[in-house]
């Protein structure tokens, strides 16, 4: 499984962010297993409605697109606007991120 | 903390519940069974149930689901007691579940001992005073509003954002961004999206959403070269200088004076504002391309503000953020570059006299970037006058020329007694130092 967090907009929504990927096969087993949890929790928890107006400002969104056995999903949310799972699984990718940087 | 209010439903005292989660609770998508039906809060709206408290009251609006009806809220407003803008700071904890935050700091509490929060709870403060005393404007919604700032926001955040209620601020990650919190201007940015959204309401997409950003950028520096007492030609002009970590010097998210400046590296690429209506970039209305680049092409109205200012030369926030304020109240949700630069023109006609300097620096700082204001002579000026008449001008018809607009004495008396005040304050605090 590969997990690529892509982040777009917020108050600096002019500077280049580029794509960062978790590759899930590199992680040990009890990872790897957690972060396959954690997307199917985020998939079946779909973003909730855009509201109308919109009244978020500088709020940043987030895509992870995921690719597990030749199948590529994607998720999305944005401050102030995910699920919980989504939050979940975007928090786990996050702190793997970092900590391997 | 969640209690239950006298309506069976959850609420969260004191606190105003994120956009995306009206209570805290598991709901429907739609959020039908969370909710009061609006007619029963429109009847205790109706009878001025003044012994609910502002809270509840709020609460009420957030699980109503109401909060996006500005009629509603300025009804609620006028039952419930005025705030004048006090300050509640939550501490995160690097969740992003707002719900769950921790009270950290009330207004009339003591500082804490964590910066972030100190920071969050005085700039706050700095940009309510900047409001009141420049503008006399009273808070957010100019009733008082409750200011409550979020920091420690999710971890290793690297933004700031206002949800429609509040102020959220991220620690950074850093590396690359320091704690949001540690800019007055950022603070302030935050704080000007809840004034515009109580006044023209801006669609934050396209042109209106740049003028948006453009306005949050205009008095968020304005707010910081107010609290340094600077003049036009002192300011930095710059937008989040503060927010990039030492290893980063020189950058900042944005520059008014020059767009397109602000920072130029391999890690974070170069600032792409535009400072020009032939660069304006038109890019997708959609949430990945920042809405149609509210965010960029802000450059272009955040420079004629800039030019305009220094046209006029003095502090900023006088006859530049006078007439960008009347301005900003005069706009609509719609509003598109060119009808907010012909309102500003308009307004510095009624506030200081057509034709006079800060009208024509007006119209120049427009055209420097693309934009001919209607009403503006066609024939090219050489340059603003260096002539600066007498502030305020007379109320002699006969000063403003054939055919033009009386001023606008309230707006001019309004600002005058601002002015008044700020120099009182100035002086009494040099006595008290003698």
């Amino acid at each position: 499984m590969k997990v690529t967090l892509q982040q777009h907009g917020g108050i600096a929504a002019g500077i280049t962010r580029r794509p960062q990927t978790l590759d899930g096969d590199r992680l040990p087993p009890d990872e790897a297993r957690e972060l396959e949890q954690l997307v199917a929790a985020a998939a079946e928890s779909p973003q909730p409605e855009q509201p109308q107006p919109v009244r978020a400002r500088d709020a940043m969104s987030y895509t992870i697109t995921v690719e597990h056995s030749g199948a590529i999903r994607t998720l999305k949310g944005s401050d102030g606007r995910m699920s919980e799972a989504f939050t979940a699984l975007l928090e786990w990718v996050e702190a793997r991120l970092a900590r391997s940087r | 903390m969640n209690n239950t209010s006298s309506f069976g439903h959850a609420t969260n005292a004191g606190r105003n519940l994120p956009l995306n989660n009206t209570c805290g609770m598991r709901c429907n998508r739609t959020s039908v069974s969370c909710i009061v039906p609006p007619h029963i809060l429109r009847r205790l709206i109706e009878k001025g149930a003044k012994n609910l408290s502002q809270d509840a009251f709020r609460t009420l609006l957030t699980t109503a689901g109401l909060r996006g009806e500005r009629s509603v809220r300025a009804a609620v407003a006028f039952a419930a007691a005025p705030a004048h803008g006090r300050r509640t700071i939550s501490d995160c904890r690097q969740g992003r579940r707002l719900e769950s935050a921790r009270i950290v700091r009330t207004e009339d509490g003591a500082p804490s001992a964590d910066p972030a929060v100190n920071r969050a709870f005085d700039f706050l403060g700095k940009t309510r005073d900047f409001y009141k005393e420049v503008l006399n404007r009273d808070s957010i919604d100019d009733r008082g509003m409750r200011l409550n700032g979020y920091v420690h926001y999710g971890n290793h955040f690297q933004n700031a954002f206002w949800d429609g209620l509040q102020m959220v601020f991220g620690d950074g990650d850093g590396e690359l961004f320091d704690d949001f919190t540690k800019s007055l201007d950022v603070v302030a940015h935050e704080l000007a999206h809840g004034v515009t959204e109580h006044t023209a309401n801006l669609a934050y997409h396209n042109q209106s959403g740049a003028l948006n950003e453009s306005l949050s950028d205009v008095f968020g520096s304005l707010v910081k070269q107010w609290s340094l007492n600077q003049n036009a030609s002192e300011a930095d002009w710059l937008i989040g200088a503060e927010l990039f970590t030492p290893s980063r010097p020189g950058d900042a998210l944005r520059s008014m004076k020059a767009p397109g400046t602000a920072y130029d590296n391999d890690l974070i690429g170069k600032d792409p504002q535009p400072d020009h209506m032939d660069r304006f970039d038109a890019l997708p209305d959609t949430e990945d391309d920042d809405f149609g680049g509210v965010h960029i092409n802000s450059g272009i109205p955040n420079k004629a503000f800039y030019l305009t200012a220094i046209k006029i030369g003095g502090v900023a926030w006088q006859a530049p953020g006078q007439i960008w304020y009347e301005s900003l109240k005069a706009s609509s949700t719609d509003t598109q570059f060119q009808e907010f630069a012909d309102t500003t023109f308009s307004k510095a006609g009624l506030l200081f006299g057509a034709g006079k300097l800060e009208q024509e620096a007006v119209a120049e700082a427009w055209r420097e970037v693309g934009i001919r204001v209607a009403g503006a002579p066609r024939a090219a000026r050489t340059g603003v006058s260096s002539a600066r008449p007498a502030w305020p001008v007379s109320a002699s018809g006969a000063d403003l020329g054939l055919g033009e607009a009386v001023p606008d004495w309230s707006a001019r008396i309004e600002a005058l007694g601002a002015e008044l005040q700020r120099v009182s304050r100035e002086v009494a605090a040099l006595r008290a130092h003698a």
